[in-house]
């Protein structure tokens, strides 16, 4: 175990997802100048802006235990109230607000049925996808709803040279990590995540710790579903499909467990989300057949799951109990 | 006095017991004849007929989801199987000159292989390569519903051959292949050595390894079991719409989990059935075709049914609370 | 300190607790024995919030006690050390003993990071545990969180400790640790109550205690009116025969060989372990918490694959044979973690019987079950092993945990064993299936079966063994006969040397 060449692999199994990152990067960018290019590395940071936000928010949930599936649902939602609110006179400030309002909603409804109720995370988030995705198709009478210039105007602002969209992203991402890092909420969220049943024996209120994950849950799709409203314009039936996917996807190639209880918003969440999004950027400027964007991600995200569950495994036999120190 | 959740291998004689099946099945009657006198049509023989040749295949990929989750997995890549092996399979109809029985017999060969072999793929990567079922399956239905969609361009593939379609498109020949492969392996969960197998490997795989289960075969060929359903599934779609589609099944996901849950199944394995799962499938299927008789939209539909599986779950928590019974609170 | 008035507790309409009376004097350490599921856990969680009572009140300081979750009783001023850890492998030390009142920057939702360290560190070191207060918890040993474990209960600076079954997974060495930290609360004024099944230790360490049997006190005074044999006979209700089982008659000498171990190694588990088990013997393997005794097993079984060595099972190599060839050339294994490894708990008693036998019962090529002769071969199966004809369909979950143990031996007796290997085969048990198992190993020897059993109670070794190896950081340190058993030897050879320390 000590041997040198295991050390070394152990050390690179642990930076997994940062060589992943590096190596998808320096592929791409030999591949084409232009992929390095600054302006293009700003365009990934962009364009991947609401999967972070949306990922953080998932993050949450997968430390508790569960997975959200609701996300992209959520994010439809959101919209669909959004673009029936536009013509009204609702601006993109009234719209952040209705959407992040229908994102908290949601994720309370979420998280009263997993945390009072007791139903199983896969269930309640896969119902309420399904009823959300109802409810918006109703509203919009499965019509895509354009949006105001004004939308496309948030998107595309930026303040000191940095796009909103990613000062947004950013914040989100440093308010989270806070929040799990440095206050007793976050802390008490791994324990749930580890063990339910020993932190409600110790003391923890594991019903508000799920509740409040699951409206965190909620709120980050509401917010990374307006993000990718100013970015669209558009409001289509499709709008947030496979989402959920996404995000579960990004979380989990920052390092997150869907057993809980691992898992962090920095580098994991932003790491993952900008990877994905890294990959499907690098295949358009090679100019890829587009049908093949799906089959390279997944493959990707395959690989990097592959990788973490080695990692795991390799640790778990490290840290076994050694009954004798052999000579 | 507690009871067990499934059946022992030795039924001291068969007894009422208010289980998830009996519930489902009950609520399914119970709706039936309080809509049928508000619905014209719905007890038609028309509409009887139409609603089981809508049934059986989401039966037929319901039954093998419901193996995957008796054994403590999860299958997300079913409709993406579907997908693929519907275009895959018209493609080698296609291809085969005659279009005849021949391509027929190629094709069918073709989707049941291709979706057994997923499958176990998803069964190897979970139990040899010790990834998490949710990752692999999840991995898998995003690479293979791509995947049917570059082999295709997003086009439909007519022209399939007439006795292919007829598998799909005639409600006998359906209705006997869907009976015969449910009814095989209802019988196998409670009196084959595999089935007996497979609930104790969802019990508790550790207990089950100590005491002699091959593990992983088990949990393998679950997998397999639940690719080779959907092909099987996508076969009988692929042919009553009488083109392979690079999207069949999209929507399908909801209907499959939902169906296995209201039967009764459980993430945490071990529980479920396939008598459970035809009465999640019969109900679903039940308020989906009443309601469109009503003339209700398709989003409306979709509320309903996920209403619908919320409540199940809410009172099959109620129910096992009452009996005293466990919950767990994670995925 | 604390009084107990009336108090009951029902759980599905069945009373499992009380009606229970009895007072804790301040500054007195109080023994609560009972078999399992006489009551013990249920009242300790009264009196920590975990439950609420059904009738009866009670009093702390004088003053009515009625609290509505583990979070008042803390509060309150008393602490519970829980059998299993409450602790969190993914947090810091600190941040476990601190996980419900950490310290804040001054009104703000933040943690103090700097005051958590020293508020931390103050506590370690009040157990004597000198470590890194932001260490990772899943960094340190058994002995070292159960120490995190009572720092913890310090932190609020509690008036009554509750410690149940604090030593089961200690070692000697650790419990002698944890017994002079209790000497030391104790002269600090606090009041303790001690639950364990180790009956020398609660007499040792008590002033009062009481007995529970069925929910009920079933006799209760000062420690010094008591004496080992006399509480085993209030717990179970009746007189004991003795206190240890009654010792193996002497036999006829073993038969052939049945199990062949030569020079089997696994790298930082065990090393160089040779050893014969004949048809007919039970050969014990002592050692103490840790030894590689359990590891041993798992190699033996094929769970854990050995770097070196030579398996052999009736003369034929064993190397490569995986658990499923094992089990069907006849080898058993009752693990430790009998709920964990040995039950599927969800499932009927009648499929746990019959999981290990299922594949001699599979006929034809699809392997369809037998259920006849399964059901025929099952009687006497259950009758040997004292199980109720109507368990079958009942949950395994259901069962007291000597019925479960006693579901896991008929599970293997089922498959006809030629080697059973038993690993604690009687750990937290009550007296009674004790003694049926106990008498069980004894008619399987007697039917030719090799028997290798692992147990940490020596009495249970000397009694039913008819040869002792002693493990000791994963080497044979002794081989004794049956006429040189005697503790001090053994716990000679077991204990680790000083060079270890």
């Amino acid at each position: 175990m000590n041997r040198p060449g295991a050390r070394l692999l152990r050390g690179a199994l642990n930076q997994a997802s940062l060589i992943l990152f590096a190596l998808v990067f320096a592929g791409f960018g030999s591949l084409s100048a232009k992929f390095l290019s600054p302006a293009n590395l700003l365009n990934i940071l962009l364009q991947s802006a609401p999967t972070v936000i949306v990922a953080v928010g998932m993050t949450f949930v997968l430390l508790t235990g569960g997975v959200d599936l609701s996300v992209g649902a959520v994010m439809f939602v959101g919209a669909a109230l959004a673009g029936k609110a536009a013509p009204g006179g609702a601006g993109p400030a009234a719209a952040v607000g209705l959407m992040l309002a229908a994102g908290a909603l949601l994720g309370l409804g979420n998280g009263f049925l997993v945390a009072r109720l007791k139903v199983i995370p896969f269930v309640v988030t896969l119902a309420v996808m399904s009823i959300g995705r109802g409810f918006g198709l109703w509203l919009t009478e499965t019509r895509a709803l354009n949006l105001s210039n004004e939308f496309l105007q948030v998107g595309a602002a930026r303040v000191l040279g940095v796009p909103v969209p990613v000062l947004l992203a950013g914040a989100v991402l440093v308010a989270a990590t806070v929040v799990l890092g440095a206050t007793p909420f976050g802390r008490q969220l791994y324990a749930v995540g580890q063990n339910a049943a020993a932190a409600r024996r110790a003391g923890v209120n594991t019903r508000r710790i799920l509740l409040i994950a699951y409206v965190l849950s909620g709120v980050c799709a509401g917010l990374g579903g307006f993000l990718s409203l100013a970015q669209l314009g558009a409001v289509s039936s499709k709008f947030g499909e496979n989402y959920e996917f996404k995000a579960i996807a990004a979380a989990v190639l920052g390092g997150a467990s869907l057993q809980g209880g691992r898992g962090r918003i920095f580098p994991g969440a932003l790491l993952g989300a900008t990877l994905i999004q890294a990959v499907e950027n690098g295949l358009v400027i090679l100019n890829a057949d587009p049908y093949l964007y799906p089959l390279v991600t997944s493959a990707v995200i395959f690989l990097a799951v592959l990788v973490d569950a080695t990692r795991t495994s390799l640790l778990a036999e490290s840290h076994r109990r050694q009954i004798r120190v052999e000579p | 006095m507690r009871r067990a959740t499934t059946m022992p291998v030795f039924a001291p004689g068969w007894r009422p017991r208010w289980g998830s099946e009996c519930l489902i099945l009950a609520a399914g009657g119970v709706y039936f004849l309080a809509a049928a006198p508000f619905i014209p049509g719905l007890a038609s023989w028309e509409n009887l007929g139409n609603l089981l040749s809508n049934l059986l295949p989401l039966l037929v990929i319901a039954v093998g989801q419901t193996l995957v989750l008796i054994a403590g997995g999860i299958d997300l890549s079913a409709t993406a199987i579907m997908a693929v092996t519907s275009v895959a399979g018209a493609m080698v109809m296609r291809g085969v000159p005659g279009h005849g029985p021949v391509a027929a017999l190629a094709g069918v060969g073709v989707m049941l292989g291709m979706g057994t072999a997923v499958g176990w793929g998803n069964g190897f990567a979970i139990t040899r390569l010790r990834l998490p079922a949710f990752m692999v399956t999840l991995t898998s239905m995003m690479f293979f519903s791509g995947l049917a969609l570059w082999l295709t361009q997003s086009q439909k593939i007519n022209g399939l051959p007439a006795a292919f379609n007829a598998l799909g498109g005639n409600l006998a020949v359906e209705l006997i292949l869907t009976t015969a492969v449910v009814g095989l392996t209802a019988w196998g969960l409670g009196r084959l050595l595999a089935g007996r197998w497979l609930y104790a490997v969802g019990h508790n795989p550790r207990a089950a390894l100590i005491s002699g289960v091959p593990v992983g075969p088990v949990v393998m060929a679950a997998y397999a079991f639940s690719g080779g359903a959907a092909a099987l599934g996508a076969v009988l779609l692929t042919g009553r719409g009488e083109t392979g589609d690079p999207v069949l099944g999209r929507y399908l996901m909801l209907d499959v989990i939902g169906a296995a849950v209201l039967g009764g199944a459980s993430f945490f394995g071990g529980r479920g059935g396939v008598g459970g799962t035809a009465a999640g499938v019969l109900f679903i299927k039940l308020v989906d075709n009443s309601l469109s008789l009503q003339g209700c939209s398709h989003f409306t539909i979709m509320m309903v049914k996920g209403g619908l599986i919320l409540a199940a779950a809410l009172a099959d928590g109620g129910r096992r609370r009452l009996a005293g019974e466990d919950q767990g609170g994670r995925a | 300190m604390i009084e107990f008035q009336g108090i009951e507790k029902r759980f599905a309409g069945v009373r499992a607790v009380g009606p229970v009376s009895f007072d804790l004097p301040p500054g007195a350490t109080l023994g609560l024995v009972g078999e399992n599921g006489a009551g013990k856990s249920t009242l300790m969680n009264l009196l920590g919030g975990n439950l609420q009572p059904d009738a009866g009140s009670m009093r702390l300081a004088e003053r009515p006690y009625a609290p509505h979750g583990p979070a008042e009783a803390m509060r309150c001023g008393i602490a519970f050390i829980h059998q299993e850890l409450n602790l969190f492998g993914n947090l810091t030390i600190a941040e476990n003993l601190f996980l419900t009142r950490f310290p804040r920057w001054w009104r703000s939702p933040f943690i103090y990071r700097t005051g958590l360290r020293a508020e931390a560190g103050k506590l370690l070191a009040q157990v004597g545990l000198e470590l890194d207060p932001h260490t990772p918890m899943d960094r340190l040993a058994v002995g070292e969180c159960q120490l995190v474990e009572i720092a913890k209960a310090l932190a609020g600076d509690p008036r009554l400790i509750i410690f149940d079954e604090p030593t089961s997974s200690l070692s000697t060495r650790e419990a002698e640790r944890l017994f002079a930290l209790m000497a030391g609360f104790r002269r600090q004024g606090r009041s303790l109550i001690y639950i364990s099944h180790a009956l020398g230790d609660v007499l040792r360490l008590c002033d009062d205690l009481v007995i529970l049997r069925d929910g009920l006190v079933a006799g209760r005074g000062p420690a010094r009116d008591f004496t080992i044999p006399r509480l085993i006979s209030l717990m179970a209700g009746r007189v004991p025969e003795a206190t240890a089982p009654a010792p193996t008659p002497p036999r006829e000498p073993a038969g052939a060989v049945a199990l062949a171990v030569r020079g089997v190694s696994r790298p930082g588990v065990v090393r160089d372990i040779s050893f014969e088990l004949r048809r007919g013997e039970i050969l014990g393997i002592a050692g103490m918490m840790g030894a590689g005794r359990s590891e041993l097993a798992r190699i033996l079984f094929g769970l854990d694959a050995p770097a070196a060595g030579e398996l052999r099972l009736h003369g034929r190599p064993l190397q490569g044979a995986t658990v499923r060839e094992r089990v069907r050339r006849g080898m058993a294994f009752v693990t430790e973690d009998r709920r964990g490894e040995g039950l599927c708990l969800e499932a009927s008693v009648a499929d746990n019987l019959a999981l290990a036998a299922l594949p001699a019962f599979a006929r034809g090529r699809a392997r369809r079950i037998d259920r006849p002769g399964l059901q025929a071969a099952l009687t006497p199966v259950k009758a040997a092993v004292r199980l109720t004809a109507d368990a079958d369909g009942r949950a395994v979950k259901t069962l007291s945990g000597g019925n479960q143990q006693k579901v896991v031996l008929a599970k293997w007796l089922l498959t006809k064993p030629g080697v059973i290997i038993l690993d604690e085969p009687t750990r937290g048990i009550d007296v009674g299936a004790k003694c049926e198992i106990h008498e069980l190993i004894r008619a399987l020897a007697a039917a030719g079966t090799a028997v290798l059993l692992i147990s940490s109670e020596l009495e249970e070794l000397t009694a039913l063994c008819d040869r002792l190896l002693v493990l000791n950081r994963g080497e044979i340190t002794a081989t004794l006969a049956r006429a040189e058993f005697d503790q001090a030897r053994i716990l000679a050879a077991a204990l680790p040397g000083e060079r270890s320390a």
